[in-house]
């Protein structure tokens, strides 16, 4: 496991584990979206813009 | 953040994160950032995120400068963020308020990954109010990205902000108020135990509290690097959408006269509401100041009208409506001069935190060039039965410039106070509210307002 330098903050350990577990769970999700995103993509469907531009301003 | 500082001109509310810390010298507030920190500090300025969160709102500005360092030992760089107008805490906030602060941390969150770097920590404590938006203060709260890590600051995200937001938008918008008890956030298990059954089957509150908080008993004090386990950056943006979504779905409106126009129920005229808006707004004019508080502003309207002469105007209130009500059409106005927060004026925000000063109080936030003070005496005087003169000195230590408005026996909603108890306030009388603020302040002018028994006063401090 590699944190970076300086966790100063205790992550907790429950946390940590309850956040591993979750996160898999959830990741998975995350990548079947991008896997129906493609075959839609294969039948000319466009995907719903869900992904932050990276610059849109605070609101 | 504080105004106060320590005897080695530390400023009291930095000093859990080695990367760096503030400091005040000559009266301008500087960060020093160490040594230890260099290498996340070059990449947050060279790799664009600094610039892109800056341009966006999201992260407050600054300039290196070549002041000499508070530790010299320790010191890679000096820089001078840019200055923040009033600094207010999550106690203090609205439902919206805490909702803006929660997904601006989240939306850096996202920016910072593409970049690859994350948030350290996630404390609503490096929120602030800057030209309206909830903007991060701690520009050393990133870190490099490695793949496989997990998002260090997710118990810290969730009870500064989740819990808290749930609470108030499924129990009791009152509940943030117990963020001015846990400084740390609400715990999990208080959260879980206090929210109803059915954010059981809510997804996003199952698994990020109710779940979290019993894995959190489970495993309280085990070590966790002999389990293992890696986090693929995927399933970081999953755990970081569905924190999203869950908040985005938390909303608070509140119901029925909370949520009426506070204007419509008051007792006087549109002639005498006019009347009283031209005066603040001639006074104001004249004083120009740069910083108002107005005291029981409900939903801001005078607020609006100092604001034009004002270079900043906070607007407190006891009611979570009204400062929700104010957040939202300030918003929808992009007002930039404004800062609604919560406030009883009986029991103002205390100092808290280590030492007691990790967070400033209401008055050590203070005082005001001016503040209003409009049809709040007699809630003080007789609701809360705080003699005038004690009245009189609590106005005198936080402000310079006083507008009061005195509130009669013979006006209705004065009538309504007393019509349930015995008046034991033989002193609340027009000379007796002037004799007692004398000792305090100079009357500059006593107006009475038009189609009211109520006096309009303009008072120095002196």
């Amino acid at each position: 496991m590699h944190f970076a330098p300086l966790p100063y903050l205790d992550p907790g350990s429950g946390s940590f584990l309850i956040q591993l577990a979750i996160a898999a769970l959830l990741g998975l999700g995350v990548a079947f979206r991008a896997s129906w995103g493609k075959i839609k993509g294969w039948f000319g469907i466009k995907p719903k813009q869900t992904e932050d531009d990276d610059e849109s301003e605070n609101k | 953040m504080t105004n106060q500082k320590t005897n080695s001109g530390h400023n009291p509310a930095s000093f859990r994160d080695p990367s760096g810390f503030l400091f005040s010298r000559g009266g301008i507030l500087y960060r020093q950032v160490n040594r230890v920190y260099e290498g996340e500090y070059v990449k947050l300025m060279g790799s664009g995120l600094y610039e892109r969160l800056v341009k966006a709102g999201y992260l407050i500005p600054h300039t290196e400068v070549s002041q000499p360092p508070l530790e010299s030992e320790s010191s890679f760089k000096i820089i001078q963020p840019e200055r923040v107008p009033f600094i207010s805490y999550p106690y203090e906030w609205s439902f919206g308020q805490l909702k803006s602060a929660a997904l601006a941390t989240l939306t850096i969150q996202k920016r910072a990954l593409k970049a690859d770097m994350s948030l350290k920590d996630a404390s609503a404590y490096n929120i602030q109010f800057v030209r309206g938006k909830a903007t991060l203060i701690d520009t050393l709260s990133f870190e490099t990205y490695h793949e496989g890590q997990p998002w260090v600051a997710y118990k810290q995200f969730c009870q500064h902000f989740l819990a808290p937001l749930a609470l108030m938008a499924l129990k009791d918008a009152r509940l943030n108020q117990l963020l001015r008890v846990y400084i740390d956030g609400v715990p999990l298990d208080l959260a879980s135990e206090l929210l109803p059954t059915k954010t059981r089957f809510n997804f996003g509150l199952l698994t990020h509290i109710h779940l979290h908080a019993g894995a959190q008993r489970k495993y309280s004090g085990e070590e966790v690097k002999s389990r293992g386990g890696s986090m693929s950056r995927q399933a970081m943006t999953g755990l970081i959408e569905s924190l999203e979504a869950t908040i985005q779905k938390l909303d608070w409106t509140p119901r029925g006269t909370e949520w009426g126009n506070y204007y419509d129920i008051t007792n006087y005229s549109d002639a005498a509401f006019e009347h009283k808006k031209q005066l603040v707004g001639e006074w104001s004019a004249r004083l120009k100041p740069a910083l108002t508080w107005d005291l029981g502003a409900n939903n801001g309207e005078f607020s609006r009208v100092a604001g034009e002469n004002s270079a900043y105007v906070v607007s407190w209130d006891i009611d979570p409506a009204a400062v929700e009500q104010n957040y939202r059409q300030m918003k929808k106005d992009n007002t930039e001069y404004l800062l609604p927060l919560l406030l009883d004026l009986t029991n103002p925000s205390p100092a808290i935190g280590w030492a007691n000063r990790e967070r400033d109080s209401f008055g050590q936030r203070g005082p005001a060039d001016l503040a209003l003070a409009l049809a709040v005496i007699h809630h003080l005087a007789i609701s809360n039965n705080v003699p005038l003169p004690q009245v009189a000195e609590f106005f005198a230590e936080s402000c310079k410039w006083l507008v009061i408005e005195f509130v009669p026996k013979q006006d209705s909603q004065v009538k309504k106070l007393l019509a349930s108890r015995v008046d034991i306030f033989p002193n609340y009388t027009r000379e007796g509210f002037e004799s007692a603020f004398k000792e305090k302040f100079e009357i500059r002018a006593a107006v009475e307002i038009r189609e009211a028994e109520r006096v309009l006063y303009l008072m120095e401090r002196k």
